[in-house]
């Protein structure tokens, strides 16, 4: 990359880093760590195609995008976004659903847990 | 395997009832298991124990679990602490006991492949700041609830999972082998498309 600015040597250097082969283009990853580990989880190798890893990040990047805009579509009708909207959308999608319920339930347990918790050290400083 | 009750926490739960919260490496390696693959989760799951203590405060003496939470979950900001517990499964003792000694025998057998693969199965999440901010400039308002990052991080990962998946089968009905090609989670992703799990746009996407 000859002739870049000392402006734009970092970019293109992070460019280069990430793979594409345009200097402009700045891939900001938001999952991509995690999103190895998950994909070795569900059944790719220990490490994945970093192309691939990208690709799924646009992919599900793009999923929650769109899972939002209908379930804010759904919200506006009440006035606000809920977590009702999204368990309405994926209603259909059983193992999600049941998934969901788990995670809010675990929620509250710890919720509830942590009250007791500052409760009890309330007790033990009295 | 992700309805039912989770091995890791079944293992963790045996060990809690033999030795104190506070230590280390809660009765790392007790059990029938293969001693290799009990020592591993124990090791690596450490963290996960101490959460499953807030849960359990009946079985312990209350003022044992609240020291061990102290320590850990003061310094902790929420968010994090809701990472580790994201992995956690229902709560121990509603869950049915002839499961848990399925998954218990189940567990046992695995490789260490097998072992390592579930570890990141279990382990995985996407990170909720990163969802909080992606939520925010999807939805524009400034103010995400836990509850919302919480299950639209549980809805992502089990997507990735139905791609990653997919993208197997679709590896296998074409005798390829080794890494997952993008080409592979293209079919993949069309064939979710067609059986209606990936949410439609009303409106074509221009400009992507």
């Amino acid at each position: 990359m000859s002739g870049n600015t000392p402006a734009t040597a970092a970019s293109s250097s992070k460019s280069k880093a990430a793979g594409t082969s345009q200097p402009q283009e700045k891939r900001k990853t938001l999952f991509q760590k995690e999103l190895q580990h998950m994909m070795y989880g569900f059944g790719d190798e220990q490490n994945p195609l970093p192309e691939t890893v990208a690709l799924v990040e646009d992919i599900v990047v793009e999923y929650v995008t769109d899972l939002t805009h209908k379930a804010q579509e759904i919200g506006s009708k009440r006035g606000r976004l809920l977590v009702d909207d999204f368990l309405y959308l994926i209603r259909k999608d059983l193992p999600k659903l049941n998934r969901c319920r788990e995670l809010l339930a675990m929620q509250e347990e710890l919720k509830q847990a942590r009250k007791a918790f500052d409760v009890d050290e309330k007790e033990l400083v009295d | 395997m992700k309805h039912s009750k989770d091995p890791f926490e079944a293992a963790i739960e045996e060990e809690q009832e033999e030795s104190p919260p506070e230590s280390p490496v809660g009765g790392g390696g007790g059990g029938d298991g293969s001693e290799e693959g009990r020592a591993e989760i124990d090791q690596t799951a450490e963290e996960d124990e101490r959460p499953v203590d807030v849960r359990r405060p009946a079985k312990k003496s209350k003022t044992s679990v609240v020291v061990t939470e102290s320590k850990n979950k003061d310094e902790d900001e929420e968010e994090e602490e809701e990472n580790m517990e994201v992995e956690l499964t229902k709560y121990p003792t509603s869950a049915d006991p002839a499961k848990m000694a399925k998954m218990q025998t189940i567990l046992s057998q695995f490789t260490e492949d097998q072992m390592s693969r579930y570890e990141s199965f279990r382990r995985s999440a996407l990170q909720r700041p990163q969802m909080k901010k992606l939520l925010i400039g999807v939805t524009g308002s400034q103010k995400i609830g836990m509850p919302m990052i919480i299950v639209v991080c549980g809805i992502a990962k089990m997507f990735v999972g139905e791609l990653v998946e997919t993208a197997r089968v679709v590896m296998a009905e074409r005798k390829e082998s080794g890494p997952i090609r993008p080409c592979h989670i293209r079919e993949s992703y069309r064939r979710l498309k067609l059986e209606g799990k990936v949410p439609k746009r009303s409106v074509p996407r221009l400009f992507r």
